[in-house]
């Protein structure tokens, strides 16, 4: 770029300098390089004065001169006081303003593109990338940005960043879920010069991306796989201090290697925001991840907040919906319509909670939609000062490169924004980008600007000339009598071409005429030719009116009000507030309690602080409350009923991106709780129906699954919130034609086990593997308290042993520290499982499905399991040939401990029928049928100390039912968890004319702009999968 | 409960003896059947209270009060007091026979290869012996249209009772329509790892193939083509009872959008008869459904809302909705586990019931319109003189598990058993451990 044109020379003496930095050799890149040619020795300082110097966001000197020297910016000051080192070129800056140029931490700026293998048929069990690495293509901790990075290729990219007004940005690899270190690069096209930082970061995510191999295929498979990764570094460290490491992993040398740095967790929003965080503790980081959380976090801010992480934030707003097709409308959800309208001000929420953050283009489709959507979002509550403050010096601050972006301070790169007003203000012009002292310009600020109006004299009449529009590309028409002619304006510098056809002024034909601006555009004279081909003078002068100013954009000023509330969860039948437990006195109702007490009929029942207070006939206040009762709410259940809250043993609702690993035989590391979603509206549905808590299990793909959650339907909850405190753990195995993949097709051949034969066999090695993990840990542990304390303190001990996820979690189960829920058909595996838990020393706690427990019921009884079952489910594959909806009736009958589940969303919503079935098959009696889905699942989950049953002490989880509740016709009428209504047959028509009403008040906001305009996007829905045990895709791409 | 014991263990013992087998069907009635005292529900939206139903020759001949029947003239009286009489129950859009076993190929034949099949017959692959069949007696269904899936036209369905030695004395109807699987007005979307659904694209086409499709066997039916001496088309054949009315278009379809141009497309062709299967957006478009007397069979009633904000109980309510809006409908139960979740027909009533139906309502709604969405209501459907003695008896309100018991069920006046494998197993395991017999 030639700049030599607009620039003056000072021929200056050297004058006294103030807050110089002299910068060392260091700023030469390229030192070690022979010269072809003579060296350029880079003596000539520039310096950028008399302008509004924006230091940091909230930093400013008026009339300041920034100087730079090699690259960097060699001083900072008033223009006064700072003077250049001579030589130097100085520019005049005034009335311009130079900001610090915009960093990016989530970039893959000049980064090969991540490409997945070719499809190949059949599991992949191992990595197929070639060499000393880890066995999981997913975990590439030995990816180095730096090594990859290609700025040549990367121009085009470049330039887009350039002009988006970032001058840095941290690149990696986005591929994987250890995806390496990220490099700080400047955007400038040496990559010597630009590389600023080769290991600023390391990053981490929870997909997989290209890799071809089938584990993980579900998000909890890829949070296990995060974390044992962590615990197998930990492990090669120790191994290797000691010399005791038997085998390399360059993978696992790297992960090592990138420990200290700043580590940054692709999250995407805020769901995976608090499951990296979650990790990060498991794993004893000693700092949290930097969450790349998208643009929902004003979803969870609490939550988020009391993760202690910094911020990176999306500012791609939502485009709104075409709405206009009322029928295909209903393809949004409430949640995308309030999304579209709460994007916007996710930043400013974050920022009011006092969270720290930096902006990134990641969301975006291209950069320079960043300025808009900043401008948006501070036009919906942001400061702008914070704004600018997440694009510069946070995001340097995250990478630890405050000392080289971020800021115009002496010592860091010369990338500097200039602007001619405030850098977010609609009608500021970004002039010029610095970028390591080279300057790139977008808006000459030398240039001419001719727009204004003109008096033209053309032979021997003067026209009115009016020349309008952008300062670049002018448009100019005569003017007479309130006609417009049109002219063809071109300018070239200083240049001017016009061309016109004024046939009624006897101008005949098309005239052309060319000629120069003089005197800053006041004065233009030249040539023309007319139609004939003769020529004529021609002489312009421009009237000193004002110039009209250009349509008014719309401000980008901050607005105090923030649109929008949220509700909790986010999604159709959410609350504004989140509801209470409250004081609730039932009176005469028929009460089943599930205890010994049997049914109760004309009895009160009382809730009070989340627990049942009392419970029978006559109850007096002055009794119950004492003397100082509290403030309660009397409900009239007569006629009615109340029974415990429904439980289900069984359900793979309210799970996230995949219930089943699946794709080992045995996945005891993966657990549901890093998968709960609690935004799944089954969880409301479900209440409607009665249930308050229920184990979400992992699916029956593999002989052993993963570890369930146990959950309380707290509607609203984050999914932490959900999760049951104090009930036990449990982890879900399978048997029979799912884990031997009879099913899946031809390509499922290879993986043991295929038969029933093998799956006996895969336990019996698992658990003797867990048994030999723990006796190592163990034989550790003593040598640890027999060795002296010089040898421990001189680290002279062997290495602990690898500590492994999987083979912990089938210790805990040989220690009766978890418990075993068996997806299980066929009696003679039913039996071969009881045998192997025999010969192990633990029990089989319960048999889930269990649709043959009829035929071995006298063995479960002896062993002692229990069973959970479907009511009348058979006939879907060949092992249920032989189910029969008695199975229940005879279970219970041989004195097991019996329970019917679900493993459907929409049949849980009934599971009360369900118990009725027991006493249509098989003659239950009503008051046993309903303990199949109250109190049996509470035993079976360990939990019937809490809940289950109506009982003083107990949870208050209850169901009040309008009829019998063992009856097709009974409906529940409301339903509490923890003593919280969390659902109300009144309430509930209330919230569906407030959804009509917010969709309505949406809807109408989109046609009108609202808080973010831009062309509509078709309707869509988001697609939400109900699983059951045998949903197999993968979703962790 | 005790009789009801006693019972079942002279029957296990009879039982016991012959191994697995299914139930034999029923000889033809020879003798006059007389119920008297129960609690008739005529599926015509009415109740008798001791009530008295007789029949004979497999003909219904007698429905009215008991104190003024003639018992004499029967050979048998069922005493029923405080039973509940029911017309046999029917199950339309049914696999039941088809399928026997979900995920094993082999013993599936809902669904042939195929875009346009109208030429393939239900009726032959239905198969009287499944294991399955007598489970669904057992709670009342004793009718069924049997409907193969797949492909945009599935096929010809067939209808029949549940009593047959094989499926020429099952067959009721052994074509009673055509079935349509409407064009979907939305697909999956895949981008970036995440799935949307959207307005699709190649709807408008497929519009057009099936339009094209009942153009052709307009033009084919128009022209009687003389069978002996020219070609003949197996499909355009199969088509023609759709333009003369004497086979239904059962056109499945769920969205607005979908059912409305259904009903377009049938007054454009010129179709007589059209019946909405699934038709879970029917009570948006339910004057349109009425004014072309276009009759819908109601998706199951147990699904899930289809979108999250939608009532909670709107699967439960469609009945309901369409009640009060006057279209006529019945209750089918498509979808998954569908054969052998038929025995669960009688629920939906229940829980339709529970949901803003009355009792006789929701009867009729498995019972009598079902019969008339079929065409088959001039002889099952209803408690009515003349018709089928497709009947049963069941100790309680059939319509709720709770009491849902049958003692007595007949089909075309045969008096059919109400065992079943799962039955058989029952008895079996509880025999073993020596426990009581409670069924």
């Amino acid at each position: 770029m030639n700049v030599l044109n607009y620039l003056r020379f000072s021929t200056g003496a050297l004058l006294a300098m103030i807050a110089l930095i002299v910068v060392g050799n260091s700023a030469q890149g390229q030192e070690t390089f022979p010269v072809n040619g003579t060296v350029n020795k880079q003596l000539v300082r520039t310096a950028l004065e008399h302008a509004t110097v924006h230091v940091s966001a909230t930093e400013i000197i008026e009339d300041a001169t920034v100087v730079i020297y090699r690259g960097r910016i060699e001083a900072v000051g008033a223009s006064m006081t700072t003077v250049p080192m001579e030589p130097a070129v100085h520019h005049d800056m005034s009335g311009l303003h130079l900001y610090p140029s915009f960093v990016d931490v989530h970039s893959s700026y000049a980064m090969p593109k991540a490409q997945r293998e070719e499809w190949t048929r059949g599991p992949q069990d191992l990595s197929d990338k070639k060499g000393a690495f880890g066995w999981n293509e997913a975990i590439r901790p030995e990816t180095n940005a730096a090594m990859y990075f290609d700025p040549v290729e990367a121009e085009k990219a470049r330039v887009a960043l350039q002009k988006a007004g970032f001058g840095a940005v941290l690149t990696h690899v986005q591929d994987g879920i250890v995806r390496g270190t990220g490099a700080l690069v400047a955007l400038s096209e040496d990559p010597r010069k630009a590389l600023l930082i080769p290991e600023a970061s390391a990053h981490f995510s929870f997909r997989k991306g290209t890799s071809s191999q089938d584990y993980p295929r579900s998000l909890m498979g890829a949070t296990a796989l995060l974390k044992q990764t962590h615990f197998d570094a930990d492990w090669y460290a120790d191994a290797s201090r000691l010399n005791e490491r038997l085998e390399s992993n360059l993978s696992l040398e790297a992960f090592n290697a990138q420990r200290d740095l700043p580590a940054f967790f692709e999250a995407g929003g805020w769901e995976d925001a608090l499951r990296a965080t979650d990790v990060a503790e498991e794993v004893n980081r000693t700092e949290p991840f930097i969450l790349v959380a998208g643009n929902n976090v004003y979803q969870r801010l609490e939550e988020v907040k009391a993760t202690g992480a910094a911020l990176v934030l999306s500012v791609n707003h939502p485009k709104p919906f075409d709405v206009s097709d009322p029928h295909l409308s209903r393809l949004i959800g409430l949640d995308e319509l309030k999304h579209w309208e709460m994007a916007p001000s996710n930043a400013a929420r974050v920022h009011q909670l006092g969270i720290s953050f930096a902006i990134t283009t990641d969301g975006l489709q291209q950069p320079k939609e960043l300025r808009k959507a900043v401008q948006v979002a501070i036009r919906n509550g942001l400061p702008a000062d914070v704004a600018l403050a997440a694009l510069t010096e946070v995001p340097a601050k995250m990478v630890h490169a405050e000392d080289r972006v971020g800021s115009l301070r002496a010592g860091l790169e010369a990338n500097i924004l200039v602007t001619d007003g405030p850098v977010f203000d609609s009608d500021a012009q970004w002039m010029e980008h610095w970028i390591q002292g080279e300057q790139n310009v977008y808006v000459d600020r030398n240039a001419l600007d001719i727009r204004g109006d003109y008096d033209v004299t053309l032979e021997d009449q003067v026209l009115a000339l009016t020349v309008e529009g952008e300062r670049d590309a002018p448009r100019g028409h005569f003017t007479l009598d309130s006609t417009k002619f049109k002219v063809k304006l071109d300018q070239d510098g200083r240049t001017l071409t016009l061309g016109f056809q004024l046939d009624t002024l006897g101008i005949d034909g098309w005239w052309r005429a060319t000629g120069n601006a003089w005197s800053d555009s006041r004065i233009w004279e030249g040539k023309g030719q007319r139609a004939d081909g003769t020529w004529f003078d021609w002489s312009a002068i421009r009237q000193e009116t004002e110039m009209a100013m250009a349509e008014a954009s719309p401000s980008a000023e901050q607005q105090d009000t923030i649109v929008g509330k949220v509700i909790f969860p986010f999604t159709a039948y959410g609350n504004e507030v989140r509801p209470n437990a409250r004081t609730v006195w039932f009176e005469n109702a028929t009460i089943w309690t599930c205890e010994e007490s049997g049914i109760l009929e004309g009895a009160d029942l009382v809730l009070h602080a989340g627990e049942i207070l009392a419970v029978g006939v006559g109850l007096d206040p002055n009794a119950v409350f004492g003397s100082n009762p509290p403030e309660y709410e009397t409900i009239d259940a007569r006629g009615k009923h109340i029974t415990p809250g429904i439980i289900d043993e069984h359900t793979h609702i309210a799970a996230t991106r995949g219930i089943n690993e699946g794709t080992q035989a045995s996945s005891a590391e993966v657990s549901i709780e890093t998968a709960v979603n609690s935004e799944d509206v089954n969880i409301y549905r479900q209440l409607a129906g009665g249930v308050t808590t229920a184990q979400i299990l992992h699916g029956s793909a593999n002989p052993i699954g993963g570890q369930s959650a146990i959950i309380k339907f707290r509607w609203g909850a984050s999914p932490q919130g959900l999760i049951f405190e104090g009930a036990p753990s449990f982890i879900k195995f399978a048997l029979g034609e799912n884990v031997k993949q009879s099913n899946w097709g031809n390509n499922y051949r290879s993986r043991f086990p295929q038969t029933r034969m093998g799956v006996e066999q895969v336990y019996f090695d698992h658990f003797y593997r867990a048994r030999e993990y723990e006796q190592a840990w163990k034989d550790h542990e003593k040598m640890l308290r027999n060795s002296s304390r010089r040898s421990r303190r001189s680290n002279l001990l062997s290495a602990a042993p690898r500590r492994d996820l999987e083979l912990e979690t089938l210790a805990q189960i040989l220690r009766s520290e978890r418990f075993v829920t068996c997806h299980s058909y066929r009696q003679d595996e039913i039996n071969m499982l009881m045998h192997v838990a025999d010969s192990m020393g633990f029990t089989i706690n319960t048999f889930t499905h269990i649709l043959e427990g009829y035929k071995v019921a006298d063995k479960m009884a002896e062993h002692g399991a229990g069973g959970s079952s479907f009511s009348d489910w058979w006939a879907y594959k060949y092992e249920v040939k032989d189910a029969i909806p008695y199975n229940g009736a005879v279970l219970h009958g041989q004195g097991i401990v019996t329970a019917f589940n679900s493993d459907d969303a929409e049949m849980a919503r009934r599971l009360n029928q369900e118990a009725a079935k027991a006493v249509k098959y098989g003659g239950v009696s009503e008051e046993e049928a309903l303990k199949f889905v109250t109190l049996n699942p509470a035993k079976l989950l360990g939990i019937d100390h809490m809940v289950g049953s109506i009982e003083v002490g107990k949870h208050a989880d209850v169901v009040l039912w309008d009829e019998h509740p063992l009856s097709v016709y009974a409906r529940p009428e409301q339903t509490y968890v923890d003593g919280v209504k969390y659902f109300d047959l009144q309430a509930d028509l209330e919230k569906r004319e407030w959804m009509r009403s917010e969709r309505a008040r949406l809807t109408q906001a989109m046609k009108t702009g609202g808080s973010s305009a831009g062309p509509p996007r078709p309707p869509t829905e988001k697609l939400k999968t109900h699983y059951h045990c045998e949903t197999l895709t993968d979703e962790n791409r | 409960m005790n009789c009801k014991l006693i019972i079942t263990f002279l029957v296990s013992a009879a039982f016991m003896t012959k191994g697995f087998c299914q139930p034999t069907p029923g000889s033809e009635q020879t003798e006059a059947v007389l119920i008297i005292g129960g609690i008739a529900h005529l599926g015509t939206g009415d109740v008798l209270e001791n009530s008295a139903i007789g029949f004979r020759n497999g003909k219904i001949d007698y429905v009215g009060n008991a104190r003024s029947v003639d018992r004499a003239r029967y050979d048998e009286v069922i005493e029923a007091k405080g039973q509940h009489i029911y017309p046999g129950f029917i199950a339309p859009n049914s696999t039941l026979g088809l399928q026997e076993i979900g995920a094993v190929r082999a013993t599936r034949d809902d669904a042939e290869v195929g875009t346009f099949k109208p030429h393939v017959r239900s009726i032959i692959a239905f198969n009287t012996d499944s294991e399955v069949t007598p489970t669904v007696r057992t709670n009342g269904v004793l009718m069924g249209q049997i409907t193969p899936r797949g492909g945009t036209i599935s096929g010809s369905s067939s209808f029949v009772h549940f009593d047959g030695w094989n499926w020429e004395d099952a067959a009721l109807r052994t074509v009673d329509g055509i079935h349509l699987n409407w064009p979907s007005t939305h697909h999956r979307h895949r981008q970036d790892g995440s799935v949307d659904i959207r307005k699709r694209k190649t709807y408008d086409q497929q519009y057009q193939e099936i339009q094209h499709f009942f153009e052709e066997a307009k033009a084919y039916e128009a022209h009687k083509f003389q069978p002996a001496t020219s070609p003949r088309d197996l499909r355009m054949e199969s088509m023609r009872g759709l333009f003369d009315g004497s086979l239904r278009l059962f056109v499945h379809a769920e969205d607005v959008r979908q059912i409305t141009e259904a009903v377009h497309f049938k007054r454009k062709m010129g179709v007589a008869h059209l019946v909405i299967v699934g038709g879970y957006d029917a009570p948006l478009v339910a004057d349109l459904l009425r004014d072309n007397e276009v009759a819908v069979m109601v998706k199951r009633v147990h699904t899930l809302p289809r979108f999250a904000e939608d009532d909670v109980d709107m699967p439960y309510r469609l009945p309901k909705l369409l009640e009060d809006e006057g279209v006529l409908y019945c209750l089918q139960n498509a979808g998954d586990m569908e054969h052998m979740g038929t025995r669960n027909l009688p629920f939906y009533a229940g829980t339709a019931h529970a949901y803003g139906l009355t009792y006789e309502q929701a009867v009729k709604s498995i019972t009598l319109s079902a019969a008339r969405i079929l065409g088959v209501d001039d002889f099952c459907g209803s408690l009515e003189n003349g018709k089928d003695a497709t009947l049963f008896i069941s100790e309680g309100d059939a319509l709720d598990m709770r009491t849902n018991y049958l003692t007595q069920a007949f089909i075309q006046g045969r008096t059919i058993d109400l065992d079943n494998r799962q039955r058989q197993l029952y008895r079996k395991y509880q025999t073993k451990y020596g426990a009581p017999i409670l069924d």
